[in-house]
């Protein structure tokens, strides 16, 4: 039976956005069960075109962040996020959330599922692993 | 020369695949080591080309992970290379 992995986001920033792709590619890899569960404002990255910025201020600087990305030849976020897909990476939205945001359904990315923080916890529960990302 | 593929530390692996990863940073190598070894059959030998500077740590801890057997590690200046043996 594979270890689980369980992420929680609650932040939508640019650098929130890649560090649960990151690792729950890296976990994927070495044969983990993923699962991220996105709330409050971390529902933002699970948008269609969704497009995090940096931080605060600095989110003036996103564009040079994501060309030094580039340079360095590392995934973009959407890159990122069809690989973790591939890997078999799972994505959960927050009912409440989505609600208090405004965000339907149909607005999320494909694959995206909509729980409640009891199934989540459900799941994080017997998970080897869980972390907040932020 | 053929080395003997169950020796560990032998000075020639029979590989029968070769993943290239340089210029790719953590996760990627480990990333792309993972799908390329789907690809694969078991007992088969997987060369790793890295340059990444995690990979060294990270190949290692893959394997233990997985299972898979890390038979040995080449190490030519910034560049290792890592001979895998599929479980």
């Amino acid at each position: 039976m594979a270890e689980k992995f369980c992420m929680v986001v609650s932040e939508g920033s640019f650098d929130k956005a890649m560090m649960p792709l990151m690792m729950g590619t890296t976990a994927a890899s070495m044969g983990m069960e993923v699962h991220v569960f996105y709330t409050f404002f971390g529902l933002k990255l699970l948008k269609k075109n969704a497009k995090p910025k940096l931080p605060g201020m600095m989110r003036l600087f996103t564009g040079m962040m994501v060309g030094k990305m580039k340079k360095l030849n590392i995934p973009s976020v959407d890159e990122m996020m069809k690989q973790a897909k591939e890997l078999g990476v799972k994505f959960y939205a927050c009912s409440t959330s989505m609600s208090m945001m405004g965000i339907k359904e149909s607005d999320l990315i494909d694959g995206a599922k909509v729980l409640g923080a009891s199934a989540f916890l459900n799941m994080a529960a017997d998970a080897k692993l869980t972390l907040f990302i932020g | 020369m053929h080395g003997s593929d169950n020796t560990a530390g032998e000075m020639s692996v029979e590989k029968n695949a070769t993943l290239d990863t340089k210029g790719l940073m953590c996760p990627m190598p480990i990333v792309h080591l993972a799908k390329k070894v789907k690809e694969m059959k078991s007992g088969q030998v997987l060369e790793l080309i890295a340059d990444d500077a995690g990979a060294k740590e990270d190949v290692p801890a893959w394997c233990s992970r997985t299972a898979n057997t890390l038979l040995s590690v080449e190490e030519e200046g910034k560049v290792w290379k890592f001979y895998i043996k599929l479980k």
